[in-house]
């Protein structure tokens, strides 16, 4: 199998990075917010794998570390998502507009 | 006994120390103690100045402060003026605290005053003893302390008050002005001792610009102390304090310092015209003009305040022509006769509770000693023939003459006329005539009191034969052993003296129509010249004028510059916390909760330090 | 024991913050007693200090070091390692201050005794400041100086903040916006000289700046950078001391902080900014400082005659010794700018000098508010009358103040004069007017309050009691024992001085 030079991999995750942090700034619903973040992290993930296997350092430490992230990404959207249940629950919306108590 | 010397001094300042710390215990008694550590001292001073008589003159000196390479020294020094000066410095207060004895007598603060008498004679003590110039002037300003704690003596009234702040800032005027010829001598002579200063001048080692600048700074502090012309006004201000407080300080001893001071600096004053010219020329116009105004004065008091600030200007008229004998000779004398005065004035305060002299009169019956005793000083001040003031008067007078400035000349001799007449004008007003005052027994002082006046007056009756041109002029010889200064030449025109005596004679006679006679009428002044007369009669209006144009003009700027400060300075403070808070309502406006909006700054933050970076290289590169 | 002396000196003050802490907060009594022995530990320590300290040799003494922290940079071909070491030491200054420091301290504690409620927070930040500013005395490194120099302003914060008077709060916040923004510069300047010398020893810095070498760099930093480091030293401590655009701040910092915190303030922590100036200042960059010499001596003139004109109208008490603070550090500048034997002898002269002055007119201003709960000069006079001693000790240390001899301030004023004289007279004669109108702002107060007709309604004033007449005499013994023979605080500073003075050429 031939490989596919570094720049694909990570015009890849530019890709997705830029689709993630567009949705993350501008969605309204906070759900959709959340997958975009997840979204960010995807990418940094194929970044690092893609490093660890075209770098000019190969080895594993970037497999590892994307592991580590893929964990780090599941309780985030873990936590995210019940944060986001009590805030509903509280306020009953999911519109991130209306999420503004940082400011009072 | 020289090695001693240094005790002199202290023993006063024990007094001071001792009266401090005991004064409630002590009460009364406190005056002994004043009393007793003032004798030793003059019984020291005699000592000191019969051996200096000798021939033997004494100097010791301890390091004090060392700054760089010049080490200033701390010590003493006997020389024929100082121990002069000695002797009639603790004379006089050793005869002031004596009588103080009996004047202060009741009052409850007496260990007060007694300390702070200690405190005063401790100072003026230190003062001619010193060896260099900045210990001179520290002890400066604590006489000046010393007469400023007296003056206000009596605190709570207000015009005590008014006179001591009075008194010391008008001086501390002065005192600056010796503060910087002081400075500028050390930097050019390397030292404060007199006599490197007196070895740099001798060696035209100073531009003669700089001894002219120097010698009138240190003048300026002359004039300060010795209350002359422009800064005169505290002296009669300074009469608040208790009668034999104004003997002693300002009359014969802390005013005189200023004398003293010029006549010490000599050598730095001779070498210079201009500064000699500027010392006659003040001396002068202070004679005539404080003498004018004593020719009116209602209070017994005021009339020698302005008595002595003329008197003084007589001395500072000698020294600048030329007559360092005669303004030595007549400090001396006029040490004596003016404490006489003084003090015979406060046995006549004492007696009837006034200070106005309309409201006395026909005193010398009911005061059988002071009354003699005051005609006795009033004789010698008016220079009537062979009394002290007589011989002294007409030395100045004939330094004066020799040195050529024939203005002055004739000023002093007018100004003689003017004191034989003021003088007494206060003597018949208050000796003769009726008793026009309010208390009904007048007694006279008790012994305590009249002693030190008798003796003052036998010295004011003998101390000029010292120095005349018939019986030998010892203290001439005396002065000019110290080889410190030239001495002007003591053959007078006969002339001078008889002149001099005429005038006072004539000044005395005219007293004696006005206000014994009334052949002359007393407002014939004030009913055909009524401005002039007023204007004396308001010192020239002088107090009036410094009130409303340094008074209020450091005032009104001080009150301006304070506004600056809270309104600009503070101002401007005050702005920067507005700009600050506007900046910061500005920045809380983008702070609008929305998480979204937070993640653009940061995001588009980064892209421009990436664009930063890439265009620039980086920081370390 | 010497090697670890300084250390114990400096945080001897924490022994009694540890017994505070432990003792109940309502025992007022025993918490003003341990207070007040807190502050007398650090006083023994530093008269052994002074025993110890050799008077003749200039070098820096008592010497602690421990590395503490370090690390490394890549530089242009090498890692260089670059460490911040706990350093103190002392030399003839700083050994002066630390005792006037200790002095002062316990001083202020016995006047600290009518302070109202919360005692034991109190007395803790008083005895954490008291660590700060002996501190700053003693670090002999510039990392280490700061974290000291924080160290004085945070307690004072809370101790102007909480025991103050009406507008407190506002005065502390306006002391801590000052001093932090002093401190920031003072923060800036001193990483700046990391990075570009990779030390922050005091005699290293000396030492690469007057013969260059040793440090990162190959070539001495150059004439532009190190004067710009000099003005901004100069900003940053004229915050503190304070030279005159700077210094409304300390002025209501006196109007409102408690006496006691006052006698401190102006009696110590003002001088930490004379300090400053000489150790760094001086001690690091003399050419550039003789370079701006003039215009630190016309800043001095004008803070001399500022203050002094505008204290001459104040009304209030606190403010015309706050002004005569301001006047009086002006002659500090005006001796520094001299740069002769005279003058920094005159300059550090009135630094001890207006130190103990300060400190005792404050504390006697305390004594009078806490009789007639005001300051104001018009609802006092003739308290000679009913407080003979109190009204003594206020005239003696007013006549200290306006530079009577005999007492200390004569001795400063007259050697900064004698030193500006020499070199800038026109500057210096302009200056002395300041005499005359200090005699007349310090005559007018100090004589509205003593003298005059005592009124009606004070009747029943009591004079100085034992407690109080404790810090009144020593204050008052040592100003005129600094004045009488001032060659006693002259020969300890020698050495230090001429060290100093060697970097100007002799």
């Amino acid at each position: 199998m031939s490989s596919l030079p570094l720049p694909v991999f990570l015009v890849l995750a530019l890709i997705l990075f830029c689709i993630g942090l567009f949705g993350a700034l501008t969605k309204r619903n906070a759900v959709i917010v959340l997958i975009s973040i997840e979204l960010m992290l995807n990418a940094v993930n194929i970044n690092l794998v893609a490093f660890s296997k075209y770098g000019p350092n190969p080895g594993i430490t970037g497999q590892i570390f994307s592991l580590f992230t893929i964990t780090v990404a599941a309780a985030e959207a873990a936590v995210g998502l019940a944060i986001l249940f009590a805030l509903y629950r509280n306020r009953r919306t999911v519109n991130v507009n209306e999420m503004d108590q940082l400011k009072r | 006994m020289m090695q001693y010397a240094w005790l002199i001094p202290l023993m006063p300042l024990l007094s001071f120390i001792l009266l401090l710390l005991l004064g409630k215990k002590l009460k009364e008694a406190s005056a002994y103690v004043g009393i007793w550590l003032t004798a030793v001292p003059l019984v020291m001073s005699f000592i000191v100045f019969f051996g200096q008589w000798g021939g033997e003159s004494y100097k010791a000196e301890g390091t004090w402060l060392t700054i760089g390479h010049a080490v200033i020294t701390f010590g003493i020094e006997i020389n024929p003026l100082n121990s002069l000066m000695l002797v009639i410095v603790s004379l006089v207060s050793f005869l002031v605290h004596l009588y103080s004895k009996g004047y202060m007598n009741g009052d409850e603060r007496v260990p007060v005053f007694f300390a702070y008498l200690g405190l005063f004679t401790f100072a003026m003590l230190g003062l001619v003893m010193s060896p260099n110039l900045l210990q001179l002037y520290m002890f400066w300003e604590l006489v000046g302390l010393g007469s400023f704690l007296l003056i206000g003596y009596y605190y709570f009234k207000p015009e005590a008050r008014q006179a001591a702040k009075k008194a010391f800032i008008m001086t501390r005027i002065g005192d600056v002005g010796l503060f910087i010829g002081m400075i500028l001598l050390f930097w050019q002579v390397g030292s404060f001792e007199f006599d490197d200063i007196f070895k740099a001048v001798a060696s035209h080692e100073m531009t003669h610009a700089m001894i002219t600048l120097t010698a009138i700074l240190i003048f300026v502090g002359a004039i300060g102390k010795s209350g002359q012309l422009p800064l005169h006004t505290w002296l009669p201000d300074a009469m608040e304090g208790p009668t034999p407080v104004s003997a002693l300080i300002h009359a014969a001893t802390m005013v005189a310092a200023g004398v003293y001071l010029v006549a010490t600096m000599y050598p730095l004053f001779a070498a210079s015209t201009a500064a000699l010219t500027t010392v006659a020329v003040v001396g002068g116009v202070t004679a005539i003009f404080a003498a004018s105004i004593g020719l009116m004065q209602k209070d017994i008091k005021r009339v020698l305040a302005y008595s002595t600030v003329s008197q003084l200007g007589y001395m500072m008229l000698a020294l600048g022509s030329g007559g360092y004998v005669a303004g030595v000779f007549h400090l001396t004398t006029h040490a004596f006769f003016k404490a006489l005065l003084f003090l015979a004035a406060g046995s006549v305060i004492h007696a009837v509770h006034t200070q106005d002299i309309e409201k006395m009169g026909g005193l010398y019956r009911k005061l059988k000693r002071t009354g003699p005793l005051f005609l006795i000083g009033a004789l010698a001040i008016s220079g009537f023939p062979l009394l002290s003031g007589f011989f002294s008067k007409d030395q100045i007078l004939a330094a004066t003459y020799e040195d050529g400035r024939f203005g002055l000349f004739w000023l002093a001799i007018i100004a003689a006329f003017f004191t034989a007449f003021y003088m007494f004008r206060l003597f018949f007003m208050v000796f003769t005539g009726e008793f026009r005052g309010a208390a009904k027994e007048v007694h006279e002082s008790p012994g305590v009191m009249t002693f030190p006046m008798i003796v003052l007056g036998i010295l004011a009756v003998l101390a000029g034969y010292v120095n005349t041109s018939w019986f030998g002029t010892f203290l001439s010889d005396y002065l000019g052993k110290g080889e410190v200064a030239p001495l002007a030449s003591n053959h007078e025109p006969i002339w001078i003296s008889v002149v001099a005596t005429l005038v006072s004679l004539l000044g005395i006679f005219m007293a004696y129509l006005i206000y014994k006679k009334g052949s002359l009428s007393r407002d014939w002044l004030s009913r055909h010249l009524p401005s002039l007369s007023s204007v004396v009669y308001n010192k020239y209006y002088i107090d009036e004028v410094y009130h409303a144009v340094i008074v209020r003009g450091v005032r009104a700027f001080s009150y301006g510059w304070s506004l600056i400060d809270r309104y600009i300075v503070e101002g401007i403070v005050n702005g920067a916390v507005a700009l600050v808070h506007w900046l910061a309502k500005l920045g809380s406006k983008c702070q609008n909760g929305q998480v979204q909006t937070y993640g653009a700054v940061a995001f588009v933050g980064l892209v421009l330090l990436l664009l930063i970076f890439a265009v620039s290289g980086g920081y370390f590169s | 024991m010497n090697e670890i002396l300084l250390s114990i000196l400096v945080f001897s003050p924490l022994l009694a913050v540890v017994v505070l802490a432990f003792t109940p907060s309502n025992q007022e009594q025993s918490l003003k007693w341990i207070g007040l022995f807190g502050t007398l530990l650090p006083l023994v320590l530093a008269i052994i200090t002074f025993c110890q300290f050799d008077i003749g040799s200039s070098a820096i003494q008592l010497n602690e070091k421990i590395n503490w922290i370090s690390f490394t940079i890549a530089h242009t071909d090498s890692n260089v390692t670059m460490p911040i070491q706990y350093e103190l030491g002392v030399n003839g200054l700083s050994l002066v201050l630390i005792l006037l420091t200790s002095v002062v301290a316990v001083l202020a504690a016995i006047g600290s005794f009518t302070i109202k409620g919360q005692w034991k927070s109190y007395f803790i930040f008083f005895l954490l400041m008291e660590v700060g500013m002996l501190g700053v005395f003693a670090s002999q490194n510039l990392f280490l100086f700061f974290i000291f120099f924080e160290m004085t302003l945070i307690p004072m914060f809370f101790l102007i903040g909480r025991w103050g008077y009406e507008n407190k709060e506002k005065a502390a916040y306006s002391f801590l916006i000052y001093n932090g923004l002093g401190s920031a510069i003072l923060l800036i300047v001193f990483v700046v000289l990391f990075m570009k010398t990779g030390t922050l020893n005091y005699g290293e810095l000396a030492n690469i700046f007057a013969n260059g070498g040793s440090g990162l760099l190959d070539s001495v930093p150059g004439e532009t950078f190190r004067l710009s480091i000099l003005i901004a030293l100069l900003l940053a401590f004229g915050v503190k001391l304070p030279i005159v655009p700077l210094h409304t701040w300390m002025l209501r910092v006196h109007v409102e902080a408690p006496p006691p915190v006052v006698m401190i303030h102006s009696g110590i922590l003002l001088k930490i900014g004379a300090y400053g100036l000489i150790t760094f200042g001086m001690g690091f960059f003399p050419a550039e400082f003789k370079r701006i010499a003039f215009s630190i001596a016309i800043l001095g003139v004008v803070n001399l005659l500022y203050g002094a004109f505008i204290a001459i109208v104040q009304t209030d008490v606190k403010k015309v010794l706050a002004y005569s603070s301001v006047s009086h550090m002006g002659i500090v500048l005006i001796g520094l700018a001299a740069l002769n034997d005279a003058g920094v002898q005159g300059a550090i002269f009135q630094v001890v000098s207006h130190g103990l002055i300060s400190a005792l007119l404050f504390f006697l201003v305390g004594v009078l508010y806490e009789r007639t709960g005001t300051s104001y000069l018009k609802a006092y006079s003739g308290f000679v009358k009913t407080m003979p001693l109190a009204s003594g000790v206020l005239v003696a240390a007013g006549l200290a103040s306006l530079g009577l001899p005999g007492m200390s301030g004569f001795i400063s004023e007259l050697m900064s004069f004698l030193g500006l004289f020499q070199t800038k007279p026109i500057v210096a004669a302009v200056g002395t007017l300041g005499i005359i109108l200090t005699a007349v702002y310090m005559l007018r107060a100090v004589m509205a309050i003593t003298y005059g007709p005592l009124s009606a309604e004070r009747g029943k004033l009591v004079d100085l009691n034992v407690r109080e007449m404790v810090p009144a005499y020593v204050l008052l013994a040592l100003i005129i024992a600094i004045g009488v023979y001032p060659d006693m605080l002259g020969m300890t500073i020698k050495s230090t001085l001429d060290s100093i003075l060697s970097g100007f050429g002799g």
